[in-house]
């Protein structure tokens, strides 16, 4: 009902609107006809760019085909030429191929892929046959670092006359060291202060090192007790069975050990690998004058952590690695003889 | 030009080179690269992983791969070959027990594939410890004069003091550049 109240200006409202429908009409008619001008004049320039497009492969192709012929021309010369003149003949082809793969690279944007790859096929078979004739005509070619290589083994001659390196497999151990021993107190003072300390198949020994040494490398000791004084470096441990060791070090690595317990100060953390049934509990070895050992170390006395171990064969975060413990408190009192 | 001429253009002023640091655990490679990056290097554990560094170094961008080395890792190692540039081998110079193990790891490294292009640059390291081994020692022991399908150099230094660190990596990288940056 309410639309009846409309009817009245009907009459007006539509000439209005017939107005505006004309008007827009005819915008749109010369909206159109600009559009087909501009479509038209976009054809017209395709079609010219398409020109020069064709135009530029057909310069590419023409071009790249003369280069083709003189790097064939040049190869096929190469039969007659002289030894010395070759090497500077190949290495000429070589550039010129180089250009010519470049050129093709450049170029590809405005090339049908057929073109593209024609002439890639062409200039593979052209580097095969260039790669042919070289290794025909200069078999072995000189390398740069030859000579050097030669200098090297003569060297490596007169060294095996005249030098006493032994091999591989007995190689000394250095001179702070002990190896080889059982049932025997071993005692170092500070002379290893500064040097590294190696220990080797020692059974039920106790090796005492009143010093600073800088690294200790341990492997293979059984029934043993080894106190240390601060150790600057590391600290390599394995293959130890039911040891006993107090050291303070730097870094602590401990291998394929079992049964072995640990008194440590270790200023980064210590690590496990490949051990079974190891614990750990701090540092607890002392003698007269370790505070001037530690001075030499460098270690921070008050950066410690002992309890802190990570084990290499265990990785989850959430569990606990079965593998080392700490040592209760009430069996950490040890009297050192 | 054409796009692939940009983008090599592109790829030669960046000039990035990717360096991989490998070696038996406790050889010093973590201080190395610590050292060399100025950092403190008091306080270095074991490494549980890899670290990595990115630095510059005569205009190049050196990215530093120092990947654990303990028994445990080794079989990791192979996730980091791709694309490497040099190979630095560390070797803990003192550690005579172990110089067998050493050579071992390392002729399996130049047996792998990925590694082919690679250079070698053998750091002897703790040179500082007087029981260190000589460059020349390390050199035999490891057997590098076998070495023929790589270049490789041998640098005695230490990580500790910081000596002759320069001296490898400068060899490294020049070697790497007049392999890898001379295609023009």
């Amino acid at each position: 009902m309410a639309d009846c109240d409309a009817t009245g200006p009907v009459s007006t409202v539509n000439s209005g609107i017939m107005e505006e429908k004309r008007q827009v009409v005819g915008d749109r008619l010369k909206r159109r006809d600009e559009e087909r001008l501009a479509e038209l004049e976009k054809k017209k320039e395709e079609r010219s760019e398409n020109l020069t497009a064709q135009e530029s492969a057909k310069f590419f192709l023409e071009t790249f085909s003369k280069n083709k012929n003189d790097l064939e021309q040049e190869l096929s010369g190469c039969d007659s030429l002289e030894k010395d003149k070759l090497v500077d003949r190949f290495d000429n082809l070589s550039v010129m191929h180089q250009k010519l793969q470049r050129f093709l690279t450049e170029s590809t944007m405005f090339l049908s892929s057929y073109d593209v790859r024609q002439t890639q096929d062409a200039l593979s078979k052209l580097q095969a046959l260039i790669q042919e004739k070289r290794d025909a005509l200069l078999p072995k070619k000189k390398f740069a670092f030859k000579s050097k290589k030669k200098g090297t083994q003569q060297q490596k001659t007169e060294e095996s006359k005249n030098s006493d390196i032994p091999s591989v497999d007995m190689v000394e151990l250095a001179d702070c060291k002990f190896t080889d021993k059982e049932n025997e107190t071993l005692i170092m003072d500070s002379s290893i202060n500064m040097k590294d300390v190696a220990l080797a198949n020692l059974k039920s020994c106790t090796v005492k090192l009143f010093g600073a040494p800088s690294a200790i490398h341990v492997n293979k000791l059984v029934n043993c007790t080894i106190l240390s004084g601060p150790v600057s470096g590391s600290i390599f441990i394995r293959e130890c069975t039911n040891c006993v060791f107090a050291v303070p070090c730097q870094q602590l690595r401990i291998h394929s050990t079992t049964e072995t317990k640990f008194f440590i100060h270790v200023t980064s953390r210590a690590i496990i690998e490949d051990c079974s049934k190891v614990s750990f509990g701090p540092y607890n070895w002392t003698y007269p004058n370790i505070i001037d050992h530690y001075k030499v170390s460098g270690l921070d006395k008050n950066r410690n952590t002992w309890d802190d171990i990570d084990d290499f064969n265990w990785l989850a975060a959430d569990q606990r690695s079965p593998n080392w413990s700490l040592i209760p408190e009430d069996e950490r009192n040890i009297q050192w003889e | 030009m054409g796009l692939l001429t940009i983008l090599n253009k592109m790829k030669q002023k960046e000039k990035e080179v990717r360096l991989l640091m490998l070696g038996l655990d406790n050889a010093g490679k973590t201080t190395i690269l610590k050292k060399f990056n100025g950092e403190d290097i008091d306080t270095i554990s074991p490494t549980l992983g890899f670290n990595i560094k990115t630095l510059e170094h005569k205009g190049f961008k050196l990215n530093i791969w120092d990947v654990g080395g303990q028994k445990s890792l080794r079989s990791y190692w192979r996730n980091y070959f791709e694309s490497t540039d040099g190979l630095i081998w560390v070797v803990d110079s003192a550690d005579r027990m172990r110089l067998a193990d050493c050579k071992q790891e390392l002729h399996n490294l130049l047996l792998e594939e990925r590694l082919a292009g690679a250079t070698l640059l053998v750091f002897a390291n703790k040179q500082d410890l007087p029981g260190a081994l000589s460059a020349q020692e390390i050199r035999k022991g490891l057997n590098l004069d076998e070495i023929t399908t790589h270049h490789w150099l041998i640098q005695a230094c230490s990580a500790v003091t910081g000596e002759s660190l320069l001296e490898g990596i400068d060899w490294i990288i020049d070697d790497i550049a007049s392999r890898i940056f001379t295609m023009d």
